[in-house]
């Protein structure tokens, strides 16, 4: 191929630098004249395949693919499983054993324990009043102070207004029974957290 | 209850005629100049549970009872059991398995379970603090709710106020309240500022000479609420930690109503 260009080139070279000179013969030199090489050939068959068979592939991609989709949802719609809500086997079975034998309550206990309910009910209801009471007052309290800080400043006020970012990241301990024992040491070994990774 | 239901509305119908005041106020331009001040109401929350009263004791007491009736037995009550029906053949003259023998009862390990309970000491719910009577202690009514207030001189007479101070140029109010209960508390003490619009106010006007020489008519005070975290206060500062009924007793009368409107019941 490579020696084929070269002799192609040539031949032009030999026209282009052909320079007026004496000639021998009275007619033009014929020179060198070659054609490139197309390097052609007739195109190749294209295999036929059984159309059944190129059915069938298809159908088993599809089939897989929808395999694939169903364990996909089939997965999303399974939540983590929560150890306390599933009852083990061997506790089911031996729950005539559990059972315990307690006396039958009398009607006075019954009564009191009702009594008890009502008063309990009507505590709390009371509590949630004042509750409500309560957070209306603080919110009085801070309409207020906003209003009185529009009277002074419009900016200062549109500044209090903004949301507060620093605070969204919040916790809080709540209180416990008795105080924390300064400088406690725990007696036992390390904590280690054996709860399962789901 | 009716009658509670009510008074809440009315309330409510309250903040919204009050409300509508204040737009109507506001088309008004106040020629009156006042000084603006930013004040911080520094909170700590109780460490422990307030005490039960009797209710609440008697209705604790009935849950338990109907929970352990619910209940079914435990592994370790139904080992028990068994083993004191062994010890009766056993009295009997029965026979059993060595090994039943050599194990530990299951009352055996409740005994040392309890006595090794019963070792542990909690810390006791009222602190020295408490028994002192210190109110600079953070240790001190562990189960109340205590508020911050430092001694101020306002004008001749001193007293025991919210830490407060006025705002420069440039500042935002919230800005304004950081940079008091910085320089007031220290470096050491962690707090955190709850939003940034204030919770309360309050607004005095100064004796008359005061109010001809600045032209100024008064001061008005924007609290902003904000909770302790952590660390300590200097010890030179003239401060006290209050609870409600000592916040009550202690703070000027005006401004008394002005910070109890915003402070949580007990």
């Amino acid at each position: 191929m490579s020696i084929n260009n070269l002799v192609t080139n040539l031949s032009r070279l030999t026209i282009k630098s052909l320079p007026i000179t004496r000639w021998v013969h009275s007619s033009n030199p014929l020179l060198f004249k070659t054609t490139p090489i197309l390097l052609g050939e007739p195109l190749k068959k294209k295999k036929r395949m059984d159309p059944a068979i190129v059915r069938a592939r298809e159908e088993r991609k599809k089939k897989k693919l929808e395999k694939a989709i169903r364990k996909l949802e089939k997965h999303a719609r399974k939540l983590k499983p929560i150890g306390e809500c599933e009852i083990p086997f061997d506790l089911l079975d031996t729950l005539n054993e559990r059972k315990r034998s307690l006396p039958a309550l009398s009607s006075e206990i019954l009564d009191k324990r009702a009594l008890l309910e009502k008063r309990w009910a009507n505590y709390k209801r009371e509590q949630r009043l004042i509750d409500v009471q309560m957070l209306d007052r603080i919110q009085y309290s801070q309409q207020r102070a906003l209003d009185e800080l529009r009277k002074e400043s419009e900016e200062l006020y549109q500044e209090a207004i903004q949301p507060d970012l620093l605070l969204m990241p919040y916790k809080v301990e709540g209180p416990v029974e008795t105080p924390p024992i300064e400088n406690y040491k725990s007696p036992d070994g390390d904590y280690k957290d054996v709860s399962k990774v789901w | 209850m009716f009658k509670l239901n009510c008074l809440l509305l009315q309330r409510c119908s309250n903040n919204v005629k009050y409300a509508i005041a204040i737009r109507k106020e506001s088309g008004t331009v106040s020629k009156e100049k006042w000084d603006i001040f930013a004040a911080v109401c520094l909170e700590r929350k109780p460490v422990i549970t307030p005490k039960l009263n009797e209710l609440e004791k008697e209705y604790e007491e009935l849950s338990k009872t109907i929970e352990f009736e619910r209940s079914v037995k435990s592994d370790f009550e139904l080992r028990h059991e068994s083993e004191v029906k062994n010890l009766e053949i056993l009295k009997k003259g029965g026979e059993l398995d060595v090994e039943g023998m050599l194990k530990q009862t299951a009352q055996d390990l409740k005994d040392s379970w309890s006595s090794e309970a019963r070792q542990f000491q909690p810390a006791d719910r009222i602190t020295d603090a408490d028994k002192k009577n210190d109110g600079k202690s953070l240790k001190r009514k562990l189960d109340k709710h205590l508020v911050f207030v430092t001694n101020q001189t306002i004008g001749k007479d001193k007293f025991y106020l919210l830490p407060q101070g006025s705002r420069q140029d440039g500042e935002t109010l919230r800005q304004t309240a950081e940079r008091v209960l910085k320089s007031i508390v220290g470096d050491e003490l962690k707090a955190q500022i709850y939003s940034n619009a204030p919770i309360g106010f309050y607004k005095y006007k100064y004796p008359l000479e005061v109010r001809k020489e600045n032209n100024v008519v008064g001061a008005k005070v924007f609290i902003y609420f904000a909770r302790y975290l952590k660390g300590q206060l200097p010890q030179k500062l003239d401060y006290k930690w209050l609870d409600r009924m000592e916040l009550d007793k202690t703070l000027p009368t005006p401004y008394k109503n002005s910070v109890q409107q915003f402070l949580i019941d007990e």
